[in-house]
């Protein structure tokens, strides 16, 4: 009950903060904050995949009906949450996931979130601003956005987490 | 059937990915193309009104620079018609009455939502189809020309700005009055190009380019902004003028829409010459 109260508290957290702040600022350079992603990886560890899909489905579609991106988000929140149980997997610790802790640098240790928030990340941003460009004209452009977005949103990641979780006992 | 229901059953997760998927790019897609899918974009109720919100509490960060526009432009129009008292009499009046009929109408707006970073940019307008706003209309600033409306809702509508791929708007470049269509290559919001002009003739920089004013979407005149640089197209003889926009599209508030009063009979026309070289 507590997980569901915290979890649906943050969904909205998420949504105003990237609508109405982080869509309005803008840096240049290629570089915009996409914070969504923050919000799939912070979902419990236990988190069914189809659940975690329509969730970050949802949510796409609420960012995109306020930044008339008419379905980028969604698809990229998708993809990414369709990758995340493999990827957690793949880069699960020897004595498998403690159900106890979350998924965040502060419980797991910074090369454990580096290795699967940044992969994917980086697999979310790339579906984003190819989807975005749409062709591969602007190839190397894309590339540049991809790269310099990752670098401020990940850092942003580890501030909000600061901020926002608590590190669980034990 | 047993064998198909296990079918779903190994593949779910998969087959709602794939679903989901397709809903959200076939979305995407169809918008991209044309804007006829009224749900999703902030021109719907919901979007607007929040956007309503947050605009009433931002605006007053920007009074005093609107104030100031205002004021300039007061100015302006004051020194117009001032001219026009001394210079017009009364006969000559009447003549310039039956010469003259008004062809564009203008409608004030404020724009309640605007970005400029991604490769495709909508502005959103606090006026919709209650105020005459139609697709396809021009919108303009006092500096310089902003975009087409692209979708209308009641009481909001949103504008194709001229930071859009394709937005190709036919310009004039001033004074040889050389013409080609505006384009934006996706990356710096201060500037945009102009394709399809010859290299045969020189243009000095700095030239006023200026709307042409043919598909009667913009009055002729209007300004876009100032040559900054030529650069060779590879392998043919035209010039890629580079443009610096004389309106900052990071700070605008106050816009117009134009409303045409001839484009219908302008578009029968042209129709009617269509359909004249179809038949032949």
């Amino acid at each position: 009950m507590n997980v569901i109260v915290i979890n649906t508290a943050r969904f909205v957290l998420f949504v105003f903060l990237q609508i109405f702040i982080f869509n309005q600022i803008e840096f240049g350079f290629g570089i915009h904050l996409l914070m969504c992603p923050l919000y799939i990886m912070l979902l419990p560890f236990e988190i069914n995949i189809i659940t975690l899909m329509i969730i970050a489905f949802g949510m796409g579609a609420f960012v995109d009906v306020f930044s008339n991106t008419y379905g980028l988000h969604a698809s990229s929140l998708l993809l990414m949450a369709y990758f995340r149980p493999s990827i957690f997997k793949l880069f699960a610790p020897r004595e498998n996931y403690d159900v106890l802790k979350k998924p965040t640098f502060l419980d797991m240790g910074q090369l454990w979130f580096f290795s699967t928030f940044g992969t994917l990340l980086l697999i979310h941003n790339v579906w984003f601003f190819m989807l975005e460009a749409f062709s591969f004209s602007g190839f190397f452009y894309s590339i540049q956005k991809v790269i310099l977005s990752f670098i401020f949103i990940y850092f942003l990641s580890l501030l909000l987490q600061i901020l926002l979780v608590k590190r669980s006992k034990n | 059937m047993q064998q198909l229901i296990a079918f779903f059953r190994r593949f779910r997760v998969f087959l709602v990915f794939i679903g989901l998927q397709i809903l959200s790019i076939s979305i995407y897609v169809q918008y991209l193309s044309f804007p006829n899918s009224q749900y999703l974009t902030s021109a719907s109720v919901v979007g607007g009104k929040f956007y309503g919100v947050r605009y009433s509490i931002m605006k007053h960060f920007e009074l005093e620079n609107s104030n100031k526009k205002l004021q300039d432009e007061n100015v302006l129009l004051r020194k117009q018609t001032l001219n026009n008292l001394y210079q017009i009499n009364r006969y000559k009046f009447h003549v310039a009455d039956t010469v003259y009929e008004q062809q564009y109408d203008f409608i004030s707006c404020l724009i309640t939502n605007s970005n400029t970073s991604k490769i495709n940019n909508y502005f959103t307008l606090d006026a919709g189809e209650l105020q005459g706003i139609e697709r396809g209309m021009g919108v303009f600033s006092q500096k310089g020309v902003i975009g087409v409306v692209h979708n209308t809702s009641a009481h909001y509508s949103v504008v194709k700005s001229v930071l859009t791929k394709d937005i190709n708007i036919d310009v004039l470049v001033l004074p040889i009055g050389l013409y080609g269509f505006l384009k934006w290559d996706g990356k710096d919001p201060r500037r945009g190009t102009i394709t399809g002009i010859t290299n045969d003739l020189s243009i000095k920089k700095g030239s006023k380019v200026v709307t042409r004013g043919g598909a009667g979407i913009f009055p002729k005149g209007l300004l876009v902004g100032y040559v900054e640089k030529l650069l060779p197209v590879e392998g043919k003889p035209l010039w890629e003028v580079v443009i610096r926009f004389s309106e900052d599209y990071r700070r605008l508030d106050r816009v117009y829409v134009i409303k045409n009063l001839f484009i219908q009979e302008q578009r029968l026309l042209e129709n009617e010459i269509q359909k004249e070289n179809t038949r032949q």
